[in-house]
């Protein structure tokens, strides 16, 4: 047999293996339920390189640096979260597969985050290792429904969905509904983060997400619909509605807190708005997830930011709702305006119409036929 | 000694090995991806219990009857854009292969110029252009071609205009290279037998060029037919296409096996059109033949 065709036989060969091996994989999807959720143990001293997902924005340019410094740690900091659900798509594949693609930490929404430990893609943290951190936790944020004992979330920042409102072109935008009223037409923007829109959508019509049926979430969805097809709301994005409201092309959307603020800096006429009937107060959490390569360094990294000091240096950039206690007075000390910042340190009486984010009601198959709906919004 | 015929065995395997990087290529990346996907489809379930396979044709129909509108909008802008791009391209082929001069290779590397910028931030910088209180935009609407509306973006047009834009040198250069080619000799002949202008272009140059014009509506078409990136920066969901709703159907919704069958309907779609088309402007046009050329 000549060199050419043993080549050729070899290259068909390993093909063929290639093949077979990928036909070996015969589920798709399920949850690895059966097994413990593990718990993702410290080991000692941390060391080597920690690589984080996070969302753009949330970060100001020092903290990774400053961390590194302090630790020897390298980090690979990646702001690659931009949706929740183009996230888990992305990454689902490779958490069903035991592997993290390499990130030790991913930052998701509580919603997001208790349907991926649901699902067995995440660990429990070890509870030793980030008992310092958790002792600034803020109080209110000790056990949310979705992790009662805070086993595997601990807070990354909490914020507010509301009205980004450019003032000087709407300055009468105080309710969501404001944002049915023709003379808007077409400079209209709804997130598609959905536990955040339509749940905004039914308040104004009067209704507590807290106690809302399906077919409240079917009727909310309808109207968000009807005012699409009209053109009354020019598109349905994620974080890209901040350019459109610099451009001018939206004079008033359904946005986040932090954002507005983020926003200023370019044009002081857009500001959060506050709506007559309250906001949604979600909370978004560092996680790890299963096949994390350092779990070490997590740790090392959630109390670093656990910090009442470092987390001052973080909220006075991003502008949303800090999960540390003790940040205030640090702020002030430094004479910050967020120290002032009702979107920062909220009093009660700011958010006492707010709502907390919640999942549709009632079974997996409801969630998913409202989910179903309000993306064929999305898709037209 | 001529080495070529002293080993007739070896020789015979030569074809095979030339083919085979490429073969192995598409086995790797396109047929068992293929065959994975095709299984997909016919899988029911959700990400939670797991996809178990089960023969489910109904995704198809399902897809379908969802998504028929993302359907039409896809093949309808798809070929409006790829229209206007052939009435763009063909002139502008026909200056830079017989007029152009000196400046024929200044001329072609303005067309193949976009391309060093990525694709994405090119698609982008036209939402700052056409942005509603934009120069362009505003000029546009004080001229009366808006059509009563005051925006740009967010409508059909824009998301055409997109498509058209971004194929175009697609569209460009198969047409030059098959005019460039042309003999002008007999387009001289044609007039020397005293055909006018006109007539030696629609009975010489045009025939001749057919090629080009096939290829190049082909590389402009399908990718047009299943783009996304031109209705997520400058359409809305009233102009959302077929892609749109994959990209919805399996980053969003996680429906991998309806996504799936989209996909494979898109293709098929897509496939259908380009074998009618080709049937219709005939093999030869897109294969060259030469033998007539000469």
């Amino acid at each position: 047999m000549n060199q050419a065709r043993k080549t050729l036989l070899a290259v068909l060969g390993l093909v063929a293996a290639i093949g077979l091996a990928a036909c070996g994989g015969d589920d798709v999807g399920g949850g690895s339920n059966e097994e413990e959720v593990t718990v993702a143990e410290s080991e000692g001293e941390a060391s080597g390189d920690l690589n984080i997902s996070n969302w753009p924005f949330y970060i100001d340019n020092k903290t990774v640096g400053e961390f590194e410094q302090e630790t020897g740690l390298s980090v690979d900091y990646n702001e690659d979260v931009n949706d929740n659900s183009e996230f888990f798509g992305k990454v689902q594949p490779q958490l069903q597969q035991g592997e993290s693609g390499g990130r030790d930490i991913m930052v998701v929404t509580d919603w997001m985050a208790k349907k991926m430990y649901d699902l067995g893609y995440l660990q429990d943290m070890d509870q030793d290792a980030i008992a310092g951190a958790k002792e600034n936790l803020r109080e209110d944020l000790a056990s949310p429904e979705i992790d009662p004992e805070r086993s595997y979330t601990l807070p990354w920042q909490t914020g507010m969905a509301g009205l980004v409102v450019n003032t000087s072109q709407a300055s009468d935008v105080t309710s969501v509904n404001d944002l049915f009223d023709p003379q808007y037409k077409g400079q209209i923007e709804m997130l598609s983060e959905m536990r955040d829109t339509v749940p905004l959508v039914m308040k104004a019509d009067g209704i507590d997400p807290a106690d809302a049926t399906t077919e409240d979430w079917l009727d909310a969805v309808e109207k968000i619909r009807g005012a699409v097809e009209s053109g009354q709301i020019r598109k349905i994005t994620g974080n890209d509605y901040t350019k459109d409201l610099a451009n001018g092309d939206a004079v008033a959307v359904i946005g986040w807190s932090g954002d507005a603020v983020q926003l200023q800096a370019d044009n002081p006429d857009i500001q959060f708005v506050m709506p007559d009937e309250g906001c949604i107060l979600w909370s978004d959490n560092m996680v790890i997830p299963v096949g994390a390569p350092n779990p070490t360094a997590a740790y090392e990294w959630m109390n670093y930011v656990y910090e009442p000091e470092n987390q001052a240096q973080i909220a006075n950039y991003n502008y949303y709702l800090t999960p540390v206690q003790d940040v205030q007075p640090i702020l002030e000390q430094q004479g910050s305006d967020a120290a002032e910042s009702d979107l920062v340190f909220p009093d009660d009486e700011y958010t006492a119409d707010c709502s907390t984010q919640t999942d549709p009601p009632g079974s997996a198959e409801e969630v998913a036929e409202v989910e179903q709906e309000f993306q064929s919004v999305i898709t037209g | 000694m001529n080495g070529e015929s002293s080993n007739p065995r070896r020789r015979r395997l030569i074809p095979y090995a030339l083919l085979g990087p490429g073969l192995i290529w598409l086995l790797v990346f396109f047929v068992i991806p293929m065959y994975f996907m095709g299984e997909l489809a016919l899988r029911s379930g959700t990400l939670e219990t797991g996809f178990g396979f089960s023969w489910e044709f109904s995704n198809f129909s399902d897809a379908l009857s969802r998504y028929d509108e993302n359907f039409i909008r896809s093949f309808l802008y798809a070929g409006i854009a790829t229209l206007i791009a052939l009435l763009i391209a063909y002139p502008l082929a026909y200056m830079i292969a017989f007029r152009a001069g000196r400046w024929k290779n200044a001329l072609l590397f303005v067309v193949v110029a976009p391309f060093f910028t990525t694709y994405l931030i090119r698609t982008i910088a036209w939402t700052t252009i056409l942005s509603d209180d934009s120069f362009v935009v505003e000029t546009i609407g004080s001229l009366g071609l808006l059509g009563g509306s005051d925006r740009l973006l967010a409508t059909p047009t824009a998301v055409i205009a997109g498509i058209t834009y971004n194929f175009l040198p697609f569209m460009v250069l198969p047409i030059y290279a098959s005019l460039e080619r042309i003999d002008t000799r007999l387009i001289e002949a044609a007039k020397d037998l005293y055909s006018s202008a006109a007539q030696a272009f629609w009975r010489v140059t045009l025939p001749l060029s057919a090629p080009g014009v096939v290829a190049g509506t082909l590389l402009t078409f399908i990718p047009a037919a299943g783009d996304y990136i031109n209705v997520i920066f400058l359409g809305s969901s009233n102009q959302s296409m077929v892609g749109n709703a994959i990209q919805s159907l399996y980053l969003s919704l996680r429906d991998y096996p309806t996504a799936a069958a989209l996909s494979f309907m898109l293709m098929a779609v897509i496939l259908a059109l380009v074998v009618i088309y080709i049937r219709f402007a005939g093999s030869e046009a897109l294969m060259g033949d030469e033998e007539e050329v000469r």
